[in-house]
């Protein structure tokens, strides 16, 4: 594929912010000439009028239930036991049987009057910030499949992720970091396919701070300290470093990729100042991080990684994910529904309420897009001893907040019992596509060349749901 | 399921330009300024309309202009009046008509402009969609070898079509290149490896007319030649050892398929049977028991791809398999994207859905898949053989034992417990007597019955290697829309009939036809096999192909930039046998490859991406080879042959929902035999370009970014590495002087300059007085600051870049 040299000109331009060491002072002195050099991260303008400039998902892996969170069904109540009054989907993942109620209570809240369950009480206070989606399907009812199709829009090929899609499509705000970072993704089911740029050149890559396997205390970019040498070492190093590179150019004549290399030495040190400022939270109050709760240990984990992807928010990376993977059940509760979910519930119910005031706050809700969701829901009927949840993708709750959505909207619906979609169904394309129109992006126009054909994160598919937009 | 956009090709007149646009400025003006202009402009401005006498359909056009003039200036979009139009700065010109366009569309002119407005070159032959003349489905001409003026260049004819392109561009050659560079640039292409000491000194010292072929016959010769070129060809075939996708399970045979690659490339076996081998090795009579081993394992290749193994619907998942297989063979043999077919005729290329369908009932009368009930279960073959008899022999030993122990045991109990009935006077014992055992011999048989069990599910990995066998022979219904619910004729097995040459192969209802597809694709006439083939060839050891699309040769392919050198190497390739090792020293003895990569700056100005090779590309030394690289010079290579690193065993979980990585990547073995595991391929590699390991691949991608920068700095192993290769040259008898030498000579295979060392003894000095304080010790500060010297030495560009 290419290669895009990052010049030293627009490097320097890019690094107003960070750049305070003299360590390669030398180097910078020199100057090319490259009028054609396109930077593939430079601040790009948008379609149309943007209403977000970033998004954050908040990824619940492994498909947390619609009926037992945001979208009560009282005839689910009415029936529990009974079988489900009409088919089931042709292709199941595993099979259920009758109706099980929700074992939770719901209630309205706010001004705005949406539902939410005793598993969510905190984001419950804020019900009238969130844009919830009652009618969303998919396409797949196994994890590996749901979890690509959420993530880039396919579930059988490799496909670039929707935050490699935002990122090529607007750059960065800040040449010093990453344009999408994804804190403790997990490592299955699809895997590093899920924040790869697949065919778009790589600086489109997400950026992983560590994965699901450790906690997020620990969760770093990989290589970016160095565990035997100091600072100070490493800034002569890098002088030598760049004494050698310029004799050897000097022999070997210009050449675009060794001037290239020599840039990306550049940016790497000053990643490697900027990046850890951005992950250390010691300096947030105590007050920040009580509303996090990192002063809790059930939810310091989760509350951790929201407060970093505020921070990340703020240093103007465009996308941010964070995964919440609990390492033995997830959201995944073909069984024990009742304390899985529970558990869950409460692991993030407050980071996440905590991380809407915070960005409320500091005035950044109008332009961070929140999106919170699972790789699909549940089914209305039970499953493994009559206590759990089969996968379903045909119908199941997402909400948005924040960046241009209507705070407080109940959109779309499911059946009587949560099973399927119903009315304004919302398919993940279409999702896809109105997140992109949020960040000022035409899906059908955010299109890259690969193997002689134009490829869109959508495909062929993917409305607009401009009835969200606030 | 796969849906290309429709975009539209347009024909354009071959515009006059000094330099072509680089492939950076074409991304640009295809991804943001071509479809404005299809979308808003040529509606009215196109082939089918040329209002106010104007296309913008071309560049040439575009110069030409309309009634009103040029509409472009290049390079200058304030004289250039489609941008005045556009940013309606002409009350009387304002365009489009139907609304000014979205301020980025505006930018995105204006920066084209600036550029030179750049516009790729494409055929004059009109719309070139479903061309079945298209010049790759023809067979290869013979072309006429090229007069050229400087007739001293040439070596082989090879080289006369390379320098006529040359000359009548007004160019010339890069001067040739010196033996430094020509040893370290052919040992890293044919052995993935630096040239040690000595062999650099003994090349240097052979002044030999033809030292450099015997150069290229010793590592033609060398192990390690088909541990870097097989590795070429594992790109292709998509090797992985774990499944990836949604169930990422261990591939814990795949690692026999790498092998035998690895072999038949080192013993250069002829490519069309090593490609008939491939698609139908069980099918092909054995003189031996290892050349039966080595055909079962080379269908490998149809077996290794990515699965869904958990879709729930069966009917999907076997046919996206077959889909994985026939998209596979389009682009490793044939260089078409076959897999656009499966739901609609293709879209640019001459191949119909029914073409598709025709091939995949290859596929599906050939068996892939033991099971498809989630997690399903590849086809393994046995490999027979007399460890295997003695392995099963053992086995059905062991289970015959246990199952005695247990008959045994219970023939005894049940007799005590008859006994103690009679003894109490019961009257009828009842029928099963092992409630009435004592606790004691209930346990018993439960551990007996454990050990039996435990037995039976876990039988002896017996040898196996990935790969098909004949499954029921079918022919297929075409599946409307890529659906396997709604069917719609049937559809013969047959290969694409615009293939020109070979004759259609005959396929009966007795075998699936692998056999068949296979000898067709190596027939001597078939237009694409051995194109493909030499193409990529070239791509290895130049860094482009002849055609740059390495996998795409059908119409939206690039044209070949020598389309009669391509054509004569695909047919001498054939006529030698179909041997890659004579291919290789045809081109490696070339003028051409024994440039220098240093050209004047008039050549770089005209042909800045080097499409017509007048100097040699500097080239970034790929993953591989750069961990390779740091583990040979710092003399921590273990270069033990073939055999499996993977832990974790066979349709063993690599990765589950805990995220932890299951692999060791700590071996000291040559790269190529660290496991590739999809969805999450070994940081190092993934961060120097290694390609998905899911599709394909002829052309990795080659990027410079700041993570591989944060690698190279901060990685334990690159300063591991440093940290050896630093004690290997302190425990040497000499001088620092003489030190630092050999060191440049080991890691850049050349002195170092006076500048050098004097610049690399202060940077000792230096890095010693810094840690003066925290080190006490002064020959631990010594190796501190050699260590840090070398880290630098092997960071820099030289090291991981060859000329």
């Amino acid at each position: 594929m290419f290669q895009f040299p990052i010049s030293r000109r627009q490097a320097l331009k890019k690094s107003a912010a960070g750049f305070g060491s003299l360590a390669l002072a030398s180097l910078l002195s020199e100057t090319t000439s490259d009028a054609n050099t396109i930077d593939p991260l430079a601040a790009q303008m948008p379609h149309h009028a943007a209403r977000a400039k970033r998004i954050i998902f908040l990824f619940m892996s492994g498909g947390p239930s619609q009926v037992d969170t945001f979208d009560p069904k009282p005839l689910l109540d009415r029936d529990d036991g009974k079988p489900l009054p009409f088919d089931k989907p042709r292709v199941q993942f595993n099979g259920t049987g009758n109706l099980l109620k929700s074992p939770w209570r719901f209630r309205q809240h706010g001004d705005s009057g949406l539902w939410v369950s005793e598993l969510f009480p905190h984001l419950a206070e804020r019900v009238d910030d969130l844009c919830m989606i009652h009618s969303m399907h998919g396409s797949n009812a196994a994890h590996g499949g749901a979890v690509m199709k959420v993530h880039t829009g396919s579930d059988n090929f490799i496909r670039p992720s929707i935050g490699s899609w935002v990122s090529y499509g607007l750059g960065t705000e800040n040449g010093n970091l990453p344009a999408f970072v994804t804190i403790c993704p997990t490592l299955a089911f699809g895997g590093i396919n899920n924040w790869s740029s697949a065919f778009l050149p790589a600086v489109y890559q997400g950026t992983a701070l560590g994965d699901a396997s450790v906690p997020s205390e620990r969760a770093k970019v990989k290589y970016i300290r160095n565990s035997r040498l100091s600072r100070e070492l490493q800034q002569l190093q890098l002088e030598r470093l760049s004494q050698l590179n310029r004799e050897h150019q000097s022999r070997s004549g210009p050449e675009a990729s060794l001037e290239a290399r020599i840039n990306s030495f550049e940016l790497a040190f000053r990643m490697q100042s900027e990046l850890p400022k951005v992950e250390d939270l010691s300096g947030e109050s105590k007050a920040t991080q009580h509303l996090y709760g990192l002063d809790d240990p059930v939810t310091a984990n989760f509350g951790r990684m929201c407060l970093m992807a505020r921070r990340f928010a703020e240093s103007g990376v465009r996308f941010i994910q964070v995964t919440h993977n609990d390492n033995k059940v997830q959201w995944d509760q073909h069984a024990d529904l009742k304390n899985g979910h529970e558990k869950n519930a409460r692991e993030v119910d407050l980071p996440i309420a905590g991380l809407l005031a915070d960005l409320k706050a500091r005035g950044m809700l109008d332009d961070t897009l929140i999106w919170w969701g699972g790789e699909f829901g549940r089914t209305p009927t039970a499953e493994g001893g009559n206590n759990g949840r089969d996968h379903n993708p045909d119908g199941f709750t997402m909400w948005l907040a924040g960046g241009g959505v209507k705070g407080g909207l109940r959109y779309g619906s499911s059946d009587d019992y949560g099973f399927y979609a119903a009315e304004n169904k919302v398919h993940i394309h279409d999702l896809h596509a109105t997140m992109l129109h949020l960040l000022g992006l035409d899906h059908e126009r955010l299109t890259y060349r690969y193997a002689g054909r134009d490829f869109r994160l959508t495909d062929v598919e993917g409305n607009v749901v401009s009835d969200l937009f606030a | 399921m796969i849906c290309a956009l429709l975009c539209v090709l347009l024909a354009a007149d071959e515009p006059a330009r000094t330099a072509p646009p680089t492939a950076e400025q074409l991304r640009f003006f295809e991804t943001n300024v071509r479809p404005v202009l299809v979308e808003h402009c040529q509606k009215c401005h196109g082939s089918k309309k040329q209002w106010a006498g104007l296309r913008l359909d071309s560049r040439e056009a575009l110069l030409r202009g309309g009634d009103s003039g040029a509409a472009i200036v290049p390079g200058e979009p304030n004289k250039s009046l489609l941008i005045r139009a556009v940013r309606h700065e002409d009350e009387n010109l304002k365009m489009p008509e139907d609304g000014k366009l979205a301020d980025r569309q505006i930018a995105d002119l204006v920066r084209w402009v600036e550029m030179g407005a750049p516009f790729p070159e494409t055929a004059k032959t009109g719309m070139r969609s479903r061309d079945p003349k298209h010049w790759a489905f023809q067979p290869p001409t013979e072309p006429q070898i090229p007069a050229v003026k400087n007739t001293k260049w040439p070596q082989i004819a090879l080289d006369n079509f390379i320098l006529s392109k040359l000359e009548s561009a007004g160019l010339s050659p890069a001067e040739k290149a010196d033996k430094r560079t020509l040893i370290r640039r052919v040992t890293f292409d044919l052995t993935g490896l630096p040239p040690t000491l000595g062999e650099i000194e003994t090349f240097l010292a052979d002044d030999r007319d033809d030292a450099f072929a015997q150069l290229v016959d010793r590592l033609l010769a060398s192990p390690a030649y088909g541990e870097r070129w097989g590795r070429h060809w594992l790109d292709v075939a998509r090797y992985a050892d774990s499944n990836g996708l949604d169930e990422n399970i261990a591939h814990g045979n795949a690692w026999r398929y790498r092998d035998h690659v690895v072999a038949a490339f080192n013993r250069d076996q002829p490519f069309d049977r090593f490609i008939v081998e491939q698609l139908a090795g069980d099918l092909l009579p054995a003189a031996d028991e290892a050349q039966r081993h080595a055909q079962l394992i080379a269908t490998g290749f149809l077996t290794i791809g990515p699965k869904v193994l958990a879709e729930v619907n069966q009917d999907k998942m076997q046919m996206d398999i077959v889909d994985e297989q026939v998209d596979s063979i389009g682009r490793v043999f044939l260089g078409l994207t076959l897999g656009c077919a499966r739901c609609h005729d293709h879209k640019f290329d001459p191949i119909e859905t029914a073409d598709y369908y025709g091939l995949a009932g290859i596929l599906k009368s050939t068996r892939t898949m033991d099971t498809y009930t989630k997690v399903a279960k590849w086809h393994e073959n046995e490999l027979p053989s007399a460890t295997l008899i003695a392995m099963r022999t053992e086995y059905e030993a062991q289970l015959a034992t246990k199952k005695k122990a247990v008959d045994e045991f219970v023939a005894q109990a049940d007799k005590q417990v008859r006994e103690k009935l009679a003894a109490d006077g019961a009257e009828k014992p009842p029928e099963k007597l092992e409630t009435l055992y004592p606790d004691a011999t209930k346990a018993e048989l439960t551990k007996l019955r454990e050990a039996l069990s435990t037995l039976v599910k876990n039988p002896p990995d017996y040898p196996a290697a990935m790969g098909v066998s004949e499954d029921k022979v079918v022919d297929l219904a075409i599946h409307v829309r890529g659906n396997p619910l709604k069917l719609g004729d049937v559809v013969p097995r047959r290969t694409p009939p615009v293939v020109r040459g070979p004759q259609p192969p005959q396929f009966g209802p007795a075998e699936s036809g692998r056999r068949q597809l296979a000898e067709w694709l190596t027939d001597p006439q078939h237009p694409l096999t051995a194109r493909v083939l030499v193409n990529r060839v070239w791509r290895w050891h130049f860094g482009k192909g002849l055609v740059r699309t390495t996998e795409n040769f059908g119409l939206l392919g690039e044209a070949p930039s020598h389309p009669e050198l391509l054509d004569w190497l695909a047919r001498r390739f054939v006529a030698d046998g179909w041997s890659l090792k004579s291919l290789h020293r045809l081109i490696l003895n070339s003028s051409t490859y024994q440039q220098g990569s240093l050209a004047s700056a008039e050549v770089v100005a005209r042909d800045p991406e080097n499409r017509l090779f007048g100097r040699v590309n500097v080239r970034r030394l790929e993953a591989e080879e750069v961990r390779d690289s740091l583990l040979a010079v710092s003399g921590q290579l273990d270069s033990t042959f073939g055999g499996s690193l993977l832990k974790v065993k066979n349709r063993g979980y690599l990765f589950d929902h805990t995220s932890i990585d299951l692999t060791d990547y700590t071996s000291r073995r040559r790269s190529l035999y660290l496991p590739v595991i999809r969805n999450n391929v070994f940081d190092l590699f993934q961060l120097l370009d290694f390609p998905d390991p899911a599709v394909p691949s002829g052309d990795r991608a080659m990027t410079t970014v700041a993570p591989q920068a944060l690698m190279m700095l901060n990685s334990d192993f690159v300063m591991q590495s440093a940290d050896e290769l630093a004690a290997r040259l302190l425990a040497e008898p000499g001088d620092d002087d003489q030190r630092i030498s050999r060191m440049h000579v080991l890691a850049y295979g050349r002195e170092a300059s006076d500048e050098e060392r004097l610049g690399n003894r202060v940077f000792l000095t230096k890095i010693e007085k810094s840690v003066a304080a925290t080190e006490l010790d002064a020959s631990k500060r010594r190796r501190q600051a050699w260590s840090v010297l070398c880290h630098v030495v092997i960071a820099a560009n030289e090291f991981v870049y060859v000329r």
